[in-house]
């Protein structure tokens, strides 16, 4: 990404948005609050300007957030403490420790009879193990992994969720959160196949035992390439999902700004996708942890 | 410059596109095989929605790559 100052940037140079925030250096300095940028693009005059003042803003927003100061707060206010939720880093610990409550939550409620909250963390576990984890591992290994998958489904779901809530970052829309998941992914699918069948056990599992002999030394380099490819699509999936709905919000709402009050009912439906965002976070766990189970299964379980 | 946030928009246009067009031929051949064998439906769902994330992950590939146009 280039900065716009080469870019050539529309009017925005002459209708007001501050010249430190447009200079090519602007990345290590100190950004305008959210409402310098609105008064700047409502100041502006022609709707280009208006939409690359914004297009800007987005940019920073899901690219660059822990540069920001002054914007995600609450509103009128600053409370200082509130910025250390901008950073990714605090918001995986975050999640880390609501999934901690939970999990002393449900345990205390865990009797013979399970009660309360327990019981939904019982069903969602069950429902990981039994419907992700064994049919892609088989029975034996399925019980075994369940922890690993549940872990993935549970922790993802924390993080996505929890960055929709305004004031929070979320931390999967960092791509080097979700590389460090599909690592994780990564490590099972070739160490733990390494340690189950031996290296050459886990070489000989990649290349299909029904294929030409010519074709076989064709297919290692493809099927070594598949497995990062795998680990990438992982990372790109979930990263790119959960950047593009706070665009795609963030864009919506930026129609008020252009437009004006005309677009106002934009926002209904930028509720409607907030809604559509919930059933996305939760599904994206859901992908993440079914795609892993299914990968970690094709090389644990080669030829079948 | 606009013009290359233009073609930037075209591209990311026409990956949705393709995505479209290839997932729904899978929620159709999905809700065909259902509606032939009810009682094939958990398997069937599980199948598509991993093909579905294929197709998704190709799409948010293409996405990724406009976006770093823009």
């Amino acid at each position: 990404m280039r900065p716009s100052a080469s870019r050539g940037a529309v009017d925005a140079h002459s209708a007001g948005l501050p010249e430190a925030w447009l200079s090519p250096g602007r990345r290590s300095g100190i950004l305008p609050p959210f409402r310098t940028v609105v008064n700047a693009a409502t100041n502006m005059t022609s709707v280009a300007g208006k939409g690359e003042a914004l297009r800007e803003y987005i940019i920073e927003h899901v690219m660059y957030r822990t540069t920001h100061i002054d914007q995600w707060n609450i509103p009128f206010r600053h409370l200082a403490f509130l910025d250390v939720f901008r950073s990714d880093t605090v918001m995986l610990w975050t999640a880390v420790a609501v999934l901690l409550g939970l999990a002393l939550l449900a345990r205390r409620r865990m009797g013979d009879v399970p009660a309360g909250m327990a019981n939904l963390v019982e069903s969602l576990v069950a429902f990981v193990r039994d419907h992700i984890a064994v049919p892609s591992l088989g029975p034996a290994d399925g019980r075994r992994m369940a922890s690993l998958f549940c872990s993935f489904f549970f922790f993802i779901a924390t993080v996505n969720l929890l960055g929709l809530i305004p004031i929070f970052s979320t931390a999967t829309g960092n791509v080097n959160v979700t590389a460090g998941l599909a690592t994780i992914t990564f490590g099972f699918m070739v160490v733990g196949a390494m340690v189950r069948h031996g290296p050459i056990g886990f070489i000989r599992g990649l290349i299909p035992r029904d294929a030409p002999l010519l074709v076989k030394p064709l297919l290692l380099p493809i099927e070594l390439i598949s497995l990062l490819s795998k680990t990438f699509a992982l990372t790109i999936r979930l990263f790119a999902n959960m950047m593009a709905g706070h665009i795609v919000i963030f864009s919506l709402l930026g129609l008020v700004v252009i437009v004006g009050w005309y677009a106002l009912p934009v926002v209904a439906l930028v509720v409607a996708l907030f809604f559509f965002e919930i059933f996305v976070c939760l599904f994206q766990a859901y992908i993440f942890t079914l795609l892993s189970a299914v990968f970690i299964g094709q090389t644990y379980h080669p030829q079948h | 410059m606009a013009s290359e946030i233009a073609l930037a928009s075209i591209g990311a246009g026409l990956v949705t596109l393709g995505a479209a067009v290839g997932l729904g031929m899978v929620a159709a051949a999905a809700v065909g095989g259902i509606a032939r064998q009810p009682e094939s439906a958990p398997k069937v769902q599980v199948t598509m929605l991993i093909a579905a994330a294929f197709i998704e992950g190709l799409a948010l590939f293409g996405m990724v790559i406009c976006f770093l146009q823009v």
